[in-house]
């Protein structure tokens, strides 16, 4: 186990409970996404993680250690958040020998080689640098030692569809190479390509914890046929929302597909489109159903 | 030594533009010895003026290089100077860059938050010793073509190291504040209300019936009380200066090791 809590709770003064007894596992070698709305708990778990901030009680265990006081265990770790601020007035070369040299040194031509990967310009000073050529030079600065652990907070924010891409390559890497990633995010895309699992946090509570394939299974996909001429379709399970239009036949599917390809067989398909299962929509639900309570 | 010397680098254009404008002010006032001090029309008009008020303002005997050097050099613009160089210095080391969210990064590597308060620490003393050093050279050099050779080196160097621990006593209670609180506006509050209340008390309010003895509580009376132009440093001074700067660093250091860093 990489990550692990249990009955995490977290106050600030006297003020709101953040964490309300969060129990939490993350496996070695997995990709882990943590979800949930805005406030929720995600960034306060995040920092507890790091030791930035102290539990008010619950254990917690990153790589097997306490985090508390543990500057050794954070050699392993490399952490991104999605508001990556430095000082403006240095270039990104010299932000990273810093950093590189707090962690004992890191090889230039691995800083080298992910800054050519996101077309990066080390040179520059990082205040003259656009909001998403600041994020790659965090998205570096996390990768470059090739920790056990990555926590990424939201880590894509302003980053490009293309640098998303990328930043899912990264990911994928990682993850291939043995590396846990521990990732929160709003990006269902990069999500749904990236993690093994999701928790999904709501007010301080995990509230599930489901594998990604699962997950496609539940949500629903939009399905088009279009066939040479409109037919008569018996009852297909997991279709519902049918409706024609000309020739062109659309509704939703939810889990297997196989009774809609055997229903449709016998007729002339001219076409056939099923998207991506939409995981947004079905995260929604989780969120709401928790507002109703 | 990395957060040291990257605290050093980061800070370094400040450092050096300090050093040189403190040091300019002093060569400023130093090079007007000839000219200020030995004119004896202001000597008699400063003779007119009320003992008490010359308490206050520090005003003694301008006839004597040393006093024209403690009152105007060493009395007030440089000391007030470095005060606020030193509070800024200190409420950057932790809490400026907490409110800026850019202590988030460095903490999340493997480095402890004791190391790296000291490190920064160790930076700010850097600079004072910077800045006190220029000035104890360019001071010294000015003795002949100003006129002030009888004021030996070795004064001149006794109250720029009282100076520097001077300023070593607000950069820690600044940092110590902004450490324990995490507060960019709390550490410079402390410091600046903390250096107008120690002015006060080594000028004005002494000079209140009773309140005589409130000098002795006052870091400017620990920096200039001894007069180290006449009779070099003072042991008690330092000892002073230090101690206290060891209580606030200690204070500081250990609430920032325990408490949640902002987010």
């Amino acid at each position: 186990m990489v990550i692990q809590t249990e009955n995490l709770r977290k106050r600030y003064g006297r003020g709101t409970e953040a964490l309300k007894g969060l129990n939490l596992s993350v496996n070695e070698g997995e990709v882990f996404g943590f979800l949930g709305p805005n406030g929720a708990g995600k960034s306060t778990t995040i920092r507890i993680l790091l030791d930035l901030l102290r539990p008010t009680s619950g254990t917690v265990s990153v790589l097997g250690q306490s985090p508390h006081g543990n500057a050794a265990m954070r050699q392993h770790i490399g952490y991104l958040a999605g508001d990556f601020v430095v000082n403006g007035r240095q270039s990104g070369h010299e932000l990273l020998r810093y950093l590189g040299r707090l962690r004992g040194g890191v090889p230039q031509a691995r800083i080298d080689e992910l800054a050519a990967l996101l077309d990066l310009d080390l040179s520059k000073k990082i205040g003259s640098l656009s909001k998403g050529n600041k994020q790659k030079v965090g998205v570096v600065q996390a990768f470059m030692h090739r920790p056990k652990l990555l926590i990424l907070d939201e880590p894509t924010s302003g980053l490009d569809p293309f640098l998303q891409q990328q930043f899912v390559r990264l990911v994928r890497e990682a993850s291939a190479n043995g590396q846990t990633v521990f990732m929160s995010s709003h990006v269902m895309s990069e999500v749904q390509q990236t993690c093994d699992r999701v928790g999904i946090i709501r007010a301080g509570e995990l509230i599930a914890v489901e594998h990604i394939n699962d997950l496609r299974a539940k949500a629903f996909r939009k399905v088009e046929v279009r066939f040479q001429a409109a037919v008569d379709l018996p009852n297909i399970a997991g279709v519902r929302d049918e409706h024609w239009d000309g020739n062109v036949w659309r509704a939703q599917l939810t889990g297997d597909a196989d009774a809609l390809i055997k229903a449709i067989a016998p007729h002339h398909v001219v076409d056939i489109l099923s998207e991506e299962p939409e995981l947004e929509e079905l995260f929604f639900s989780y969120y709401q159903t928790g507002e109703e309570k | 030594m990395s957060v040291f010397l990257k605290s050093l680098r980061d800070n370094r254009r400040g450092y050096l533009g300090w050093s040189v404008a403190l040091t300019a002010v002093a060569a400023m006032y130093a090079s007007f010895w000839p000219t200020l001090g030995q004119n004896p029309e202001l000597t008699k008009a400063m003779d007119s003026y009320p003992q008490s008020l010359k308490e206050a303002l520090n005003l003694q005997d301008m006839s004597k290089p040393e006093n024209y050097l403690g009152t105007s050099v060493f009395g007030l613009l440089v000391p007030i100077l470095l005060a606020v160089f030193a509070i800024a210095a200190g409420t950057k080391a932790i809490a400026s860059d907490e409110e800026a969210g850019t202590l988030d990064l460095v903490l999340a590597h493997p480095v402890t938050r004791v190391k790296l308060a000291l490190q920064r620490l160790l930076a700010i003393a850097t600079a004072l010793t910077l800045i006190t050093g220029l000035m104890w050279l360019v001071v010294t050099a000015l003795r002949g073509p100003s006129e002030f050779t009888s004021v030996s080196p070795g004064r001149i160097l006794a109250v720029c190291v009282q100076l520097a621990f001077f300023g070593l006593f607000f950069a820690s209670l600044a940092y110590a504040v902004g450490a324990w609180t995490g507060r960019k506006g709390l550490a410079i509050g402390a410091g600046a209300a903390v250096a107008v209340l120690a002015y006060l008390s080594d000028s004005f309010l002494p000079q209140v019936d009773g309140l005589k003895w409130i000098e002795r509580f006052s870091p400017f009376e620990w920096y200039l009380g001894n007069e180290p132009l006449k009779n070099g440093i003072s042991g008690t001074s330092l000892l002073i200066f230090a101690g206290l700067s060891a209580v606030f660093i200690a204070l500081g250091t250990w609430r920032f090791n325990r408490r949640d860093v902002a987010v």
